[in-house]
């Protein structure tokens, strides 16, 4: 497997892995009390970690190889919105959560189950951080899929009318 | 012993608050960053020498972008820790707002590119 293709398997990983880290960290917030103020803490440094993997990962694949690659497939398919819209909407959208990411291991050291305010923001960081974590993920779908939609038309393109030459 | 103890959560009390006070301002931060982030999308998408010269500054206008939101978001933080700001702390509000920039930020962003 191309070392592009491992970064694309990659990115999308440790994003998930950060999403459900941050549902993980939304949980045990809901249930805050002493005992779970210490898995709270390390489970939010792992969302921290997680979305920075991710960005790391996302920005290799996305700086150097998406446009010469993906892009510019998808802008000769049947969905070049594919790229003009969700792509363009996902790349600046991803820097919100990796802010969020990075905000919830200092609000989360507070104690939790004392501290009304300080759980209420933890429980909208972390809920915020898993819906656009899933907006993200689902864009990334729909870019793949108008790549593949790129070259499923090339490939009828291509072989359409050699199949109609061997049939006249 | 008795005063011991009390110097103890003395002291607990006060790495709470301060820790707390550190919370607020990075929350703020984030508010501000995050409202930045969009802004500076269609700054850069409606004006392309901006995008040009983000490129040329780390060789992409996205890893610009990022390291700029992650360089305010942090420089805010400390600054707004230092002077004390906001000077209620971490209060339902702080969330309110965070939560409020956020969907907002995030819905101007899809709305910029699906007409644009």
């Amino acid at each position: 497997m191309p070392f592009k293709d491992v970064l694309l398997f990659l990115h999308p990983t440790f994003g998930v892995l950060g999403l459900v880290a941050a549902v993980w960290v939304l949980v045990e917030a809901l249930n805050a009390s002493e005992a779970n103020q210490r898995r709270i803490q390390i489970a939010s440094i792992v969302v921290a970690v997680m979305f920075a993997a991710t960005w790391f990962l996302a920005g290799w694949f996305y700086t150097v190889y998406y446009h010469s690659g993906d892009q510019a497939l998808i802008a000769k398919g049947p969905a070049p919105w594919a790229h003009n819209f969700f792509m363009e909407t996902k790349e600046h959208l991803f820097f919100a959560p990796l802010v969020l990411a990075f905000f919830l291991p200092i609000v989360a050291r507070l104690k939790l189950w004392l501290n009304r305010p300080a759980r209420n923001m933890v429980l909208v960081v972390t809920a915020l951080i898993a819906l656009q974590g899933l907006a993200i993920e689902g864009a990334g779908a729909i870019i793949n899929w108008g790549a593949k939609a790129a070259l499923s038309q090339m490939v009828q393109n291509t072989t359409v009318p050699a199949a109609q030459k061997v049939t006249n | 012993m008795a005063t011991t103890t009390t110097q103890a959560a003395m002291a607990q009390s006060k790495a709470e608050a301060n820790a707390e006070a550190t919370a607020a301002a990075f929350a703020l931060s984030a508010s501000i960053t995050v409202v930045f982030n969009v802004v500076l999308a269609f700054i850069k998408d409606s004006y392309p020498p901006l995008n040009s010269f983000m490129a040329a500054l780390t060789g992409h206008h996205w890893r610009t972008h990022g390291l700029a939101d992650v360089i305010l978001f942090l420089l805010l933080g400390w600054l707004f820790m230092a002077r004390g700001i906001p000077s209620r702390g971490l209060t339902n509000g702080s969330a309110a707002t965070l939560g409020a920039s956020v969907v907002v930020a995030g819905a101007a962003l899809g709305l910029w590119f699906l007409v644009n």
